[in-house]
C-alpha cells in the first residue's frame, strides 16, 4: 500500500485527504506544519508527498526546495487555493500541482501518475 | 592564415574552462568573452581555469577579436579546418581539448549572448564541483522565441526519456571532463550532430548515461539574435529533429520503459526573474502560407507518412483561414509519432521527409501563436506545460505505433 503524506495547515483538509485517500486504497500520514518535514519524510517514508503552497509558518516552495534537495526522487504535489504561485518559478521542482477542491478526482490521477512514473534515476 | 591552434599562455592543464562556439561572431563575441572573465575571476578565481574559442575559421576576424580582448583568465583558439563548418564539429574540437587539459567543469556559452553576467558562469559550473555531470539552463525566454524548443525538442525528450529538462537546446550549459569523454567514444555521430543537432545529441545522451542532470537558473532572461520561427530554418529543423529521431531508433530500450516524467534538479533558486525578454515578432501570414503550400509541395510523403485519422483532420485544417485556425496539440503529437515511424523505416529520403514536416509545424507554430497571444510569459508556459501532459499521455501509443509497424 502505497503511503501518501499530506502537509497542510487547514485542519478540515488534512481530514478530506485522510478520508478520501484512506478510502482510494492509500495508507495517509499528516502534518500540521512544515516543522521537522525532512525528519519525518526520513523517518516515515511516504511514496508522496503532498504539499500546501499558502502555510501560516511555511511556504511550500520553500519546503519543496528543502525536500528536492535531499529526496531527489520522492514525488511532491503542489496543492493550493491559489493559481499564482506558478508565477514563481521555484514551482516547476514540483512532479505535478493542482488547485485544491473538495472533488479529489484530478489528485488522485496525480497520486496515481506520480507512483506510476518510471524514469531511470539520476 | 589559417591556426588550427593558438595558446599565447600556452596552458597544459586546466580544472575549469569556460567555451564559446562561433562562426563569424567578430560582432558580438566580445562581450560574452569579458563577462566569462569576470565570472571566473569572482567565482573560480582558485581553479586553474581558461576560455576557449571554438571556431569555423571564421573570416570575419572572429579569432582576432577574441585573442584580442584584455582578460585575466588565459584564452586558447581552436578552430576546424578551412571549410569545414558546423556547431557539432567545434563541440568535437572541444571535447578533444577538454580531455587533453585534463578539466573537470566546462561551461559553454553562446557567441551571441548579450544578457549574459558573471552568475551565469558560476551557476552554470559549481554543479559540476557537486554531484552533476551536466547542467541545462533555465531562463525566461520570449513566448516566441525557440519555437523548435517548445514543440519539439522539450515535449519530446520530456515524453520519451522522462526528464523534464525545458531547454534542452539552450546552447549554454555545462557538462564535466568525463563527459566530454563519454561524448568523444559515443558512436552516434552523424552529420546532424556536426551541426545543429549537437545540442540535443548533447542532452540526450547525458540522459541516456544517465548522467546526473540539473537546471541552472540564469537570473536573466536569454537575449540573444531571436529569429522570426516562420523565417528560414531548414537546415537547423533538420538537424535537430534528424538527430531526435536517430537517437530515438538507437535508444528504444530506454525511452520504451519510461512512463510520466520526473522533474529536473534545479540549482540557483533564488535569483529573481523579474527581466521580460525581448518581443520576438511573428509574422501570422507567412506561416499560414507555408503552411497551405504544404498541400502542393508534399501532399505524397505526407500520404504514406500520416495514418488516416491525422490525414484527414490535416485536410480539414488546411481549409481553415487564419481567423478561424486551429492545430490541435494531439494532431501534433500523432503527426510526430507518425514522422518518427516512417523516418525510421526510410519511406522516402530521410531529407524530404523533414522537409515535409516543415509546413506542418508552421501550422503548429501558428496555431500556438494565436491560443498564447494574450498569455503573458509564464502564462505560455503553463500552456506548454499542459501540451507536455498530452505528449506523455500519448506515449503508450507511441511505443504501440513504433512496435506493430502499421503503415499509413
Amino acid at each position: 500500500m502505497a503511503k501518501i503524506l499530506v502537509v497542510d495547515d487547514e485542519e478540515h483538509i488534512r481530514l478530506l485527504y485522510s478520508e478520501e485517500l484512506s478510502e482510494a486504497g492509500y495508507e495517509v500520514i499528516t502534518a500540521a506544519d512544515g516543522y521537522k518535514l525532512i525528519e519525518k519524510i526520513e523517518e516515515q517514508k511516504p511514496d508522496v508527498v503532498i504539499l500546501d503552497i499558502k502555510m501560516i509558518d511555511y511556504n511550500g516552495l520553500d519546503l519543496l526546495q528543502k525536500i528536492r534537495n535531499k529526496f531527489y526522487n520522492l514525488p511532491v504535489i503542489l496543492c493550493t487555493a491559489y493559481d499564482t504561485f506558478k508565477e514563481d518559478i521555484k514551482s516547476i521542482a514540483a512532479d505535478y500541482y493542482v488547485i485544491k477542491s473538495f472533488d479529489l478526482t484530478e489528485l488522485k490521477n496525480k497520486i496515481s501518475m506520480a507512483l506510476d512514473a518510471r524514469v531511470p534515476s539520476s | 592564415m589559417f591556426e588550427k591552434e593558438v595558446n599565447p599562455d600556452n596552458v597544459k592543464e586546466a580544472e575549469f574552462v569556460v567555451a564559446i562556439p562561433s562562426y563569424n561572431e567578430a560582432d558580438s563575441i566580445a562581450y560574452p568573452v569579458q563577462q566569462a572573465d569576470k565570472g571566473i575571476s569572482a567565482f573560480f578565481g582558485n581553479m586553474k581555469s581558461v576560455i576557449i574559442n571554438c571556431d569555423n575559421n571564421s573570416q570575419d576576424g572572429t579569432k582576432e577579436i577574441f585573442l584580442g580582448i584584455k582578460t585575466d583568465t588565459p584564452k586558447i583558439y581552436i578552430s576546424t579546418e578551412p571549410g569545414i563548418t558546423g556547431k557539432g564539429n567545434n563541440f568535437r574540437n572541444l571535447f578533444q581539448k577538454i580531455v587533453d587539459l585534463k578539466a573537470t567543469g566546462v561551461v559553454v556559452v553562446d557567441a551571441d549572448l548579450k544578457s549574459i553576467t558573471p552568475l551565469w558562469i558560476k551557476n552554470l559550473g559549481d554543479p559540476l564541483f557537486q554531484d552533476f555531470s551536466y547542467v541545462a539552463p533555465l531562463y525566461i525566454r520570449h513566448k516566441y522565441d525557440g519555437t523548435i524548443t517548445n514543440s519539439i525538442a522539450y515535449p519530446l525528450t520530456r515524453s520519451l526519456y522522462g526528464r523534464r529538462v525545458r531547454q534542452p537546446i539552450g546552447g549554454d550549459f555545462g557538462f564535466s571532463g568525463q563527459l566530454a569523454q563519454t561524448y568523444l567514444q559515443n558512436n552516434t555521430w552523424t552529420d546532424a550532430v556536426s551541426n545543429f543537432g549537437i545540442d540535443i545529441w548533447m542532452t540526450t545522451i547525458a540522459i541516456n548515461e544517465n548522467s546526473p542532470i540539473c537546471q541552472a537558473f540564469m537570473g536573466r532572461p536569454k537575449i540573444h539574435r531571436a529569429k522570426d520561427p516562420g523565417s528560414d530554418l531548414g537546415p537547423m529543423f533538420r538537424q535537430v529533429l534528424g538527430t531526435i529521431f536517430d537517437l530515438m531508433i538507437k535508444f528504444y530500450p530506454f525511452w520504451s520503459n519510461v512512463k510520466w516524467s520526473k522533474p529536473t534538479s534545479i540549482f540557483g533558486f533564488g535569483l529573481g526573474e523579474t527581466e521580460t525578454p525581448p518581443p520576438v515578432s511573428v509574422n501570422k501570414d507567412v506561416l499560414l502560407k507555408r503552411f497551405q503550400e504544404g498541400f502542393t509541395l508534399y501532399n505524397q510523403i505526407w500520404e504514406k507518412v500520416l495514418l488516416k485519422a491525422a490525414k484527414t483532420k490535416l485536410q480539414e485544417i488546411g481549409k481553415m483561414d487564419e481567423e478561424q485556425f486551429d492545430f490541435p496539440t494531439n494532431l501534433w503529437v500523432n503527426v510526430l509519432i507518425d514522422f518518427a515511424v516512417a523516418y525510421r523505416d526510410k519511406i522516402c529520403t530521410r531529407e524530404e521527409l523533414l522537409d515535409s514536416l516543415i509546413p506542418i509545424y508552421m501550422g503548429k507554430t501558428l496555431s500556438f501563436v494565436k491560443k498564447t497571444a494574450r498569455m503573458s510569459i509564464r502564462e505560455s508556459e503553463a500552456f506548454i506545460e499542459e501540451e507536455c501532459t498530452q505528449f506523455e499521455a500519448a506515449k503508450n501509443l507511441f511505443v504501440q505505433r513504433w512496435n506493430d509497424k502499421e503503415t499509413a
